[in-house]
């Protein structure tokens, strides 16, 4: 029972990660009409920029981890800016802003790639939480623990943001159609940029916090992140917040069970058939409008 | 009577001495003064790139070395032609066929993954073109005379490992952590297993992981619920630091052993205290290997790159001196084909880090092994039963 309660906690704080990550992702597709696979670039940079600063700096983790988020939100609004913006001006749609994410991803991955010398890192274990929370019948990890309650807080924030307030219905105004949204006083502008930025902290977020969890901070941290956030924004639904996070915590959990009671050979083939089977059975997801489409 | 003698014996003499120069002439011979290019396909970026910068770098301080020093030759200069293939095996082919047609190179090195090793090997067979692995393990891989490697086939330093923890530990219940993914890591540790069940020890779990991997905690809470008192850690080197940490992380303090993979200084000063008392097993490890090579290749080493030398600086350095070896023992403008024959029939390389390097067919056999661990204070010292 001990173990089952042990791999049930490991794997919602791996589902977490997942599930964080997929947010910003989800974001952005419902909002500014983009797959943009250089978002898990976002989550890398910013676990690098969380570890120089504690490295060279000296900084406490939180700030660290406040630095990663920040760094990650305003790399992704230069990305959208640089790349994605000069493309809705032309109409070019899905296919052209794919193919400009998928050259940010090259771009930002080399450059990630040269900061850090090709090496994988890890924080000082003095500097981040590190130690076991004893909760009777199981122990669990600080960082697990502090995971959960991150994604928790931004799942719940993130998504009241967007259906309670003025700018969360100018976000899904703009998600719509941008033309009808600014007819209407809303500046598309903004939102566009808000979005990025929301988009590319939280990625950052599950980038500083995955990096410190795993000891592994590379500039293949995201790619790592990459599918299986796209696997909790297929099956929870690409417009739902709530949808992401709880199917990027089962994702978690049934990786966990799968490894523990079957076979680390079986694990990745049953994310792929399980996004497989929402992409055909059911392609809006758990939580998706069924009318949500994109230009 | 007496001139004939005289004669005859100078004669005979004369003929002594023509004999002897003729056999002695290989040992004395020495390439053309000159340039010679040697083509290297690095895994300077990519996943195993903490590795392959090592293998690089000590590549380079063996060209300056030989340089230096004339090791191939009196006024022969040897230069180091670098394509990063970043472990992707159509770079690497690339690289090599690039290397193939520019008759400028006289030899080639690489490789630290097998799959990469073996793709690459029929391109320089078919250009006839020597080349010298330098880090993948698969045996077989050698193929006469053009293709040959300086990486002795894992096995006997790890079942070396593996009877002294048994005899001094006398282990009861183990677990292995396993590389679903690559063979020879499986190979490795099965052979481990083998020892150890031979002592007596029951298995109470292999737990496979995969290369790609970065979270395990899961893996970790799988073993320790197995209540093991030694568990073997046999995969490549970012899992092996991951559940490493994991499996401290969550509080076990039983012995862990794993290979060679926990060496380089880039670990320790990742990991830290984490790793230290964990045994792995080597040929060359500084603060530990001494003889005369290796304190003067971890000299200069430090000298250039302000830090210590690991096994893969070890290998790529060895890789270059025994091309050099082999250009050093030819005469005149030496081809292709005379180097691959020559580096093909050698049976030691002279300068080496391991306090001897034999060869035979072409393959390193395994040299000493040394069982070490890293210390708290960030030393390698040789393993002792704690």
């Amino acid at each position: 029972m001990t173990l089952f309660l042990e791999q049930l906690v490991n794997g919602i704080s791996l589902g977490s990660l997942y599930a964080l990550f997929g947010i910003g992702f989800g974001l952005v597709f419902a909002t500014l009409g983009v797959l943009n696979v250089a978002h898990g670039a976002y989550a890398s940079w910013a676990a690098i920029l969380g570890y120089f600063s504690v490295e060279y700096f000296g900084v406490p983790f939180p700030v660290a981890v406040g630095i990663g988020v920040f760094g990650g939100g305003i790399i992704a609004i230069a990305v959208d800016q640089i790349g994605f913006q000069p493309l809705r001006g032309r109409k070019t749609g899905m296919l052209g802003a794919l193919i400009t994410s998928i050259a940010f991803l090259i771009i930002l991955d080399s450059l990630a790639g040269m900061v850090t010398n090709h090496q994988s890192w890890a924080f000082p274990s003095s500097s981040y939480p590190s130690g076991m929370v004893d909760l009777g019948i199981i122990r669990v990890p600080e960082m697990q623990i502090i995971i959960i309650v991150s994604t928790l807080i931004c799942g719940v924030g993130i998504y009241a943001l967007i259906q309670k307030t003025r700018i969360g219905a100018a976000m899904r105004a703009v998600g719509w159609s941008d033309e009808a949204a600014a007819l209407s006083g809303v500046n598309p502008r903004m939102v566009i940029l808000l979005t990025a930025f929301l988009a590319g902290a939280t990625s950052g977020l599950a980038g500083v916090l995955g990096g410190a969890a795993t000891s592994n901070i590379s500039h293949m941290l995201g790619e790592g992140l990459l599918l299986k956030g796209f696997a909790a924004v297929v099956v929870g639904g690409f417009d739902d917040v709530r949808g992401t996070v709880i199917a990027g915590i089962l994702l978690g959990i049934c990786e966990v069970f799968v490894a523990q009671y079957l076979s680390t050979t079986y694990r990745d083939g049953f994310t792929y058939v399980l996004l497989l089977t929402f992409l055909v059975a059911r392609p809006r997801g758990l939580f998706g409008s069924r009318d949500f489409m994109r230009a | 009577m007496k001139m004939l003698e005289t004669s005859k014996r100078a004669l005979l003499s004369a003929g002594y001495m023509a004999l002897a120069l003729g056999f002695a002439a290989p040992a004395y011979a020495d390439p053309d003064a000159g340039e010679y290019r040697i083509g290297m396909v690095s895994d300077d970026s990519g996943p195993i790139a903490s590795a392959g910068q090592s293998y690089h770098q000590g590549a380079d301080i063996a060209i300056a070395e030989i340089n230096s020093k004339g090791l191939a030759g009196e006024g022969v200069t040897l230069v180091l032609d670098v394509k990063d293939s970043g472990s992707d095996a159509a770079r690497a082919v690339q690289a090599m066929t690039q290397f193939g047609s520019d008759r400028n190179i006289l030899a080639t090195t690489c490789c630290i993954l097998s799959a990469i090793a073996a793709a690459v090997s029929p391109i320089a067979m078919s250009n006839e073109l020597p080349l010298v692995i330098y880090g993948a393990t698969r045996a077989s891989l050698p193929q006469e005379p053009y293709v040959t490697s300086v990486v002795a086939l894992p096995g006997p330093q790890e079942v070396a490992m593996s009877e002294r923890i048994a005899k001094e530990l006398k282990p009861q219940k183990v677990a292995y952590y396993l590389a679903g993914d690559n063979d020879i890591f499986m190979a490795r540790a099965m052979a481990m297993k083998e020892v150890i069940e031979k002592s007596g020890a029951a298995t109470v779990a292999e737990i496979t992981t995969l290369t790609a991997d970065t979270d395990f905690t899961g893996p970790a809470t799988q073993g320790i619920a197995t209540g093991p008192d030694l568990i073997v850690v046999m995969t490549t080197q970012q899992p092996t630091i991951g559940i490493i940490t994991a499996l401290r992380q969550r509080g076990y303090e039983g012995m862990i052993v794993t290979s060679e993979v926990l060496s380089p200084p880039a670990v320790f000063k990742k990991s830290g205290e984490t790793i230290s008392g964990i045994p792995f097993a080597l040929s060359f490890q500084p603060g530990v290997s001494d003889s005369e090579a290796a304190v003067a290749f971890i000299e200069a080493y430090q000298a250039q790159y302000n830090a210590l030398p690991d096994v893969y600086a070890a290998q790529g350095y060895m890789a270059i001196q025994f091309i050099a070896q082999g250009l050093k023992s030819l005469d005149g403008k030496p081809t292709r084909q005379d180097l691959a024959k020559a580096m093909w029939g050698t049976t030691e390389i002279a300068v080496n880090p391991y306090g001897g390097q034999p060869m035979e067919s072409g393959q390193a056999r395994t040299p000493n092994t040394l069982i070490v661990n890293w210390t708290k204070d960030g030393e390698v010292k040789l393993w002792e039963k704690p």
